[in-house]
């Protein structure tokens, strides 16, 4: 069942509190939502970050497509009139007293709250990783900043002059946009062809995973790609470490063999994890899949808490399959604030999601595949007419120029 | 319906992102129109004709063109789909230069 998009149900008289944590995309959109659809209600967002960053075109900047300034927005210029933004971090959430605690020691109580922290870069896990670092010494992660993304083009502009050893990599855990760390190796290896290097390159991809991707489809198509491009794959290949300074990575296998690599060029992907705040709560899975991480323990259809009925999740921090991208917050931001809305009127939740999500995975500068799925792994194309294992203009273009704007509108709770 | 309501935000968004030349574009028009409307008596339907070969003449540059501005090329360009937007963006563009040239040939061929 879904939501027309803008016209999730009637607006309705409440004194509700509702808490917000986290003013991403996930957060904002709900929060835009909610100031629209409910009347009277008190709402309060809980993040301190300011500059709101179109992380999808961090992709773009990090490859020398797009500049930096298309990915930095305010927050301020976002978030609803009539709502209260604490410019503090959520430290601790009590979720059996119904309150939030924030890192000054603010406590806020809620009647409802929607947890939308996103994800925690765990960089941690690789020995030897300084953020800080990337951009030099051949050291690049297009995930943390837009700041990063252009340390990565920079980096990726002075590698391809000359060409050499490429290392690229991806982690166990769940990330964001998996197709991320695939649309950076195909740009990589565009940009050694325009240069004229790639002849005299060497790019790997090692995979902590047996796959590249978890669709089979889109898998079988990225590595019979990469085949054809001479981008050797390595499975169950894990980063452990990283020597900055003498340009060699540790990858690990899964039975504990260490391996030393030497790179001229490498990508980190960090294994990512629940913030903090989420992962030592309560509302964390507690045990399956997601424990490991920390992830938001909602049910997957609804997005509703399993055990605390009065809290749901949105966006990266779910602790569902697959979906961590602003494509899935699209499509799940309507239904929750739905859900919401028939809490707050006494009913059970109406919106199932499916787990949607998409990913315009960039084949080389100028085409693209627009792909979308759902929780099992299923393509479910918006238009069925199109088929999202072609390689196409089109789907470049929606990157390029019309996804930002979609975002927008998503963040401003329109579609 | 949910894809026509996503394209109109879309177009929307992109309108605002652009807002300069979206309201640069729109008043230059009416300067257009309001200078035939003044001047004389415009010829608004001997204008059509010219005014949709500029249309034409201005789609095909922005069909020819669209491909590298978007940093791609024609060598991308393969699929029904990808025709297809090409050719719906270009015109869109050629529907603007004929908007502007109605009022522009109606001023220039008005009846004595
Ligand atoms: C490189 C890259 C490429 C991507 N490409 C695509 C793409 O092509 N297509 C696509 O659909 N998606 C893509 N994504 C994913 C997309 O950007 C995310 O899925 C989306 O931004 C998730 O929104 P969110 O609100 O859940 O998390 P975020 O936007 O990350 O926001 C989380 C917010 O929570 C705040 N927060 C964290 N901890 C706390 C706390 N304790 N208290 C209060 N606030 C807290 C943070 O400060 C942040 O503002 C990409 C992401 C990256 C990084």
């Amino acid at each position: 069942m879904t939501v027309p998009a803008g016209k999730a149900g009637a607006s309705i008289k409440t004194s509700a509190r509702i808490v917000i944590a986290g003013s991403g995309l996930a957060g904002i959109a709900v929060a835009n939502r909610l100031a629209r659809e409910l009347d009277g209600a008190s709402i309060t967002i809980v993040d301190r970050k300011e500059v709101h960053n179109y992380q999808p075109g961090y992709t773009l900047v990090a490859t020398g497509v797009w500049p930096v300034d298309k990915v930095i927005d305010r927050n301020s210029d976002l978030q609803p009139r009539g709502i209260e933004w604490v410019k503090e971090m959520v430290a601790e959430f009590d979720p059996d007293a119904n309150a939030v605690v924030t890192d000054s020691g603010r406590r806020i109580g809620y009647d409802y709250l929607i947890v939308a922290t996103g994800v925690h870069l765990d960089y941690s896990q690789i020995e030897g990783m300084d953020v800080d670092a990337i951009g030099r010494n051949g050291l690049t992660s297009v995930y943390p900043s837009s700041d990063a993304a252009v340390a990565t083009w920079k980096a990726m502009d002075e590698f391809r002059r000359k060409g050499g050893k490429a290392l690229m990599t991806l982690p166990a855990t769940p990330i964001k946009c998996a197709g991320a760390p695939l649309k950076t190796t195909f740009m990589l290896v565009d940009r050694l062809r325009q240069a004229g290097t790639l002849a005299s390159s060497e790019v790997s991809f090692h995979s902590a995973l047996g796959v590249v991707f978890s669709v089979p489809k889109i898998n079988d198509k990225v590595l019979a790609d990469w085949a054809a491009q001479n981008v050797e794959v390595v499975f169950n290949s894990k980063l452990v470490g990283v020597d900055i300074a003498a340009r060699r990575a540790t990858l690990v296998t899964p039975d504990g063999q260490r391996v030393e690599e030497d790179y001229d060029f490498i990508h980190v992907v960090p294994p990512m994890r629940a913030p903090d705040a989420v992962k030592n709560s309560p509302l964390a899975w507690q045990e399956g899949n997601f424990a490991a991480g920390g992830w938001l323990e909602v049910d997957r259809q609804t997005l509703r808490h399993r055990r605390y009925p009065n809290v749901f999740g949105l966006g990266d921090i779910n602790g569902t399959p697959r979906g961590k991208t602003a494509a899935t917050v699209k499509k799940s931001v309507p239904m929750v604030t739905q859900n919401l809305i028939d809490v707050i009127a006494g009913r059970e939740p109406s919106q199932l999601f499916d787990g949607y999500t998409s990913c315009p995975m960039i084949l080389r500068e100028g085409s693209a595949m627009l792909i979308e799925f759902d929780y099992d792994g299923k393509l479910t194309p918006s238009l069925p007419m199109i088929d999202p294992m072609q390689e196409s203009y089109f789907a470049w273009v929606m990157k390029y120029r019309l996804l930002k704007p979609a975002y927008m509108a998503v963040a401003k709770g329109r579609v | 319906m949910y894809e026509i309501w996503l394209t109109l935000n879309i177009l929307f968004e992109l309108g605002l992102m652009y807002l300069p030349v979206v309201v640069g574009t729109a008043a230059l028009w009416l300067v257009l129109m309001v200078v035939a409307a003044r001047r004389g008596k415009p010829a608004w339907c001997k204008a059509i004709k010219p005014a949709i070969v500029v249309g034409l003449v201005v789609t095909a540059i922005t069909f020819a063109i669209t491909p590298g501005l978007t940093q791609s090329s024609f060598a991308n360009v393969s699929y029904w789909v990808d025709w297809g937007n090409l050719l719906l963006y270009a015109a869109s563009f050629g529907a603007v230069g004929a908007a502007l040239a109605w009022p522009l040939a109606a001023t220039m061929c008005r009846q004595a």
